[in-house]
């Protein structure tokens, strides 16, 4: 009940905000880059707001559970992309003064075809990462007011598509700044507290030393509403629906639907893709195979790294600070307010671990956040707490989801609608067409998150990052800083970049569960990234084409303001 | 004789001289990043690799905290800050030193 409250008064006061918003979304370029008038503050916290997506907020955790210390890289690469953004990105880009990647792929490369498979990517970008976002949607409302998986999927995306419908990104950017407040503060109170009431970590020996996640005393009852396949690590005796069983050690068991009872201090049995650790492997963040092999690693930083670059919802805010040196301001607030984030779902995950075992059960670990207070702290200040995290995971998909749907509409009505109605130029014309798309753009991630609901939600994120750091990436790093770029070196990059993550994510789905022998296959960056540079590079020097009037465009890309070129610049 | 252009009509007219200036401007730009690029390569960068080379040695315990887990989920953060803000303060500064370059009469 209180869940829903917490829920409702975040929606209320999101399109509270966004219809405040509106007040200012007039012209074209209000819609859609806010007229470049937002300051850093403003700007630093709706970008934070627009990038803590259900990934950051439930997935994170939700890892550090499943795999321990070795899933906190993740949260390191999606805080460093946005200093590799600061270090080659922010400050030229701002300059140059287009509103979208396709745009700068045309003005940049002075090619019409290019933008359009810039348009494309933008596309498979967008949409991919859209279906985790709804999904946490369906499971968090699920989890919190009972509802069907599906209701809360359509909910939040027709939520989202009115928002930005009736915002766009004026009013999106207030919203987005309220909801990193509204989200740093849902996940850094209830830790604070959590930590408190329980008087530090719990239980060190089984978090942190040779133990596997155990039974509470009192023993352990798991309701599973599915089948489940588990191991158990230890030889076990339990109970079905009351009637007893036993396991060997290291044996693997179907258990079909009904209660599950374990006696007190038995070791957990783990669904599959979890592996049973103690806590001392647990806790160590390189080692072994799979996850923490040095190269999965790496393979995951560079994809973060350099993929936040090229997340489409990303770049388009560098075009709301009015000028370079603002956008390099505002990248270092945002380095500052993602790493006072980043620093808690570490914290859900240990104490996850030795209060909700029956998650490694039934393998939904991505529900330890919504979980964790009232396991934690049973009563009237668990349930608070429980609905201050609903309402900031509620914060999380809704405003990930209205970034990306800013720029999807965007490209939509620009690319795709302006293509099709060559005269639909005026302003009331593309308002209308922004507006029809932002609806439109939802539905193709809406039917995908309810028909792929047992997709993985870290793989589908896994995969958009590759993507975008194999495609846009080094379109920007290499079109920023380097004359001897071509439209058709660029083209073929892209293209390479795009089937060699989606070959080897889809071989890494097909070939079964993503294990530690295939871990590769579900973490392409650290073959797909160098492949898409060389490609471009390589079809650049074979076939050189210099871009017309290249000199100047690479003024407007990196000449400061104020020294008589501001007049070229859009 | 025609006085010398200044440096800000030669960028507007877009002559030799300004290509050099912005050529300059450019690499002075890139040379920075890159070698944030190279400081942050250094501390975080080799982490992976030293914690699972050296996990044993990091295995004692903080209050209660593995250390190797708590250097990996806490310091980077802050790290990334001062070097994004050390980052942006000097690139501000190049492109001062250009702007004053260009406007010298």
């Amino acid at each position: 009940m209180l869940g829903v409250l917490a829920i409702g008064a975040v929606a209320a006061a999101s399109l509270g905000v966004g219809v405040w918003g509106v007040r200012f979304a007039r012209t074209t370029s209000d819609l859609f880059v806010a007229s470049r008038a937002v300051s850093p503050w403003w700007n630093a916290a709706a970008i934070s707001g627009e990038y803590l997506s259900a990934a950051s907020f439930l997935g994170i955790a939700g890892l550090t559970v499943k795999f321990g210390a070795a899933a906190l890289w993740l949260p390191l690469g999606f805080a460093g992309g946005y200093l590799a953004l600061l270090l080659f990105v922010a400050a030229p880009l701002r300059r140059f003064g287009s509103y979208t990647i396709p745009d700068f792929v045309e003005a940049r490369l002075d090619s019409g075809p290019l933008r359009s498979l810039a348009a494309f990517v933008v596309l498979l970008i967008g949409s991919l990462y859209l279906v985790p976002q709804l999904k946490g949607a369906g499971l968090t409302l699920g989890e919190v007011l009972g509802t069907p998986f599906w209701v809360g999927v359509v909910a939040v995306a027709a939520l989202v598509a009115l928002n930005v419908g009736l915002g766009g990104m004026r009013g999106v950017t207030y919203v987005q700044a309220f909801q990193y407040w509204v989200k740093a503060f849902a996940i850094s109170l209830p830790a604070f507290l959590l930590l408190l009431h329980l008087g530090g970590l719990p239980e060190r020996a089984a978090l942190f030393g040779q133990e596997l996640p155990r039974a509470p005393r009192a023993g352990l009852v798991v309701e599973l509403e599915d089948p489940v396949t588990v191991t158990f690590p230890r030889a076990t005796d339990f109970a079905l629906d009351g009637a007893p069983a036993s396991a060997r050690a290291g044996e693997e068991v179907r258990l079909p639907e009904g209660r599950l009872t374990l006696p007190g201090g038995a070791a957990v049995p783990v669904a599959e893709g979890i592996e049973a650790q103690t806590g001392e492997d647990w806790s160590r963040p390189a080692g072994g195979e799979g996850r923490g092999s040095p190269l999965a690693i790496y393979s995951l930083l560079l994809a973060t790294f350099l993929g936040t670059m090229g997340l489409p919802h990303i770049l388009v805010r560098f075009y709301t600070a009015p000028d370079g040196p603002a956008a390099r301001r505002t990248t270092v607030r945002v380095l500052g307010l993602l790493g006072l984030f980043y620093v808690f779902p570490a914290v859900y995950g240990t104490l996850g671990r030795v209060l909700l075992p029956e998650l490694q059960v039934t393998g939904e670990t991505d529900l330890v956040v919504l979980r964790l207070p009232e396991a934690a702290w049973p009563g009237p200040m668990g349930d608070v707490l429980a609905a201050v995290v609903a309402a900031g995971a509620f914060a999380a998909f809704t405003s990930t989801a209205s970034g990306l749907l800013v720029s999807l509409a965007g490209t939509v009505s620009y690319d795709v609608w302006g293509r099709v109605r060559r005269g639909a130029r005026r302003t009331a014309d593309r308002r209308t067409a922004f507006r029809v798309a932002s609806a439109g753009a939802m539905v193709l991630p809406c039917v995908v998150a309810l028909l792929a609901r047992d997709v993985d939600i870290s793989l589908l994120v896994s995969w958009a990052f590759a993507v975008a750091a194999s495609t846009f990436c080094p379109v920007l790093l290499l079109g920023i800083w380097w004359d001897g770029l071509t439209a058709a070196g660029a083209g073929a990059g892209m293209v390479v970049g795009t089937v060699i993550t989606t070959a080897m994510v889809a071989a890494g789905v097909a070939g079964g569960t993503v294990e530690a022998d295939t871990s590769l296959l579900a973490q392409p960056a650290i073959v797909s990234v160098p492949a898409a540079f060389a490609v471009m590079v390589g079809v650049s020097l074979l076939r050189p084409r210099p871009v017309r009037g290249v000199e100047a465009l690479m003024a407007a890309l990196h000449a400061p303001e104020g020294v008589g070129l501001d007049e070229q610049r859009a | 004789m025609r006085p010398r252009p200044l440096p800000s009509e030669e960028l507007r007219a877009g002559t030799a001289h300004s290509a050099l200036y912005l050529r300059r401007l450019r690499r002075r730009q890139l040379g920075l990043s890159l070698l944030a690029l190279v400081t942050l390569a250094g501390v975080v960068g080799s982490l992976p690799l030293v914690l699972y080379l050296a996990g044993d040695a990091l295995a004692h315990s903080v209050l209660g905290v593995p250390l190797a887990a708590f250097v990996v989920a806490v310091p980077p953060f802050a790290f990334f800050v001062a070097l994004g803000w050390l980052y942006a303060r000097r690139a501000d500064g190049v492109d001062a030193d250009f702007q004053d370059l260009v406007d010298r009469p």
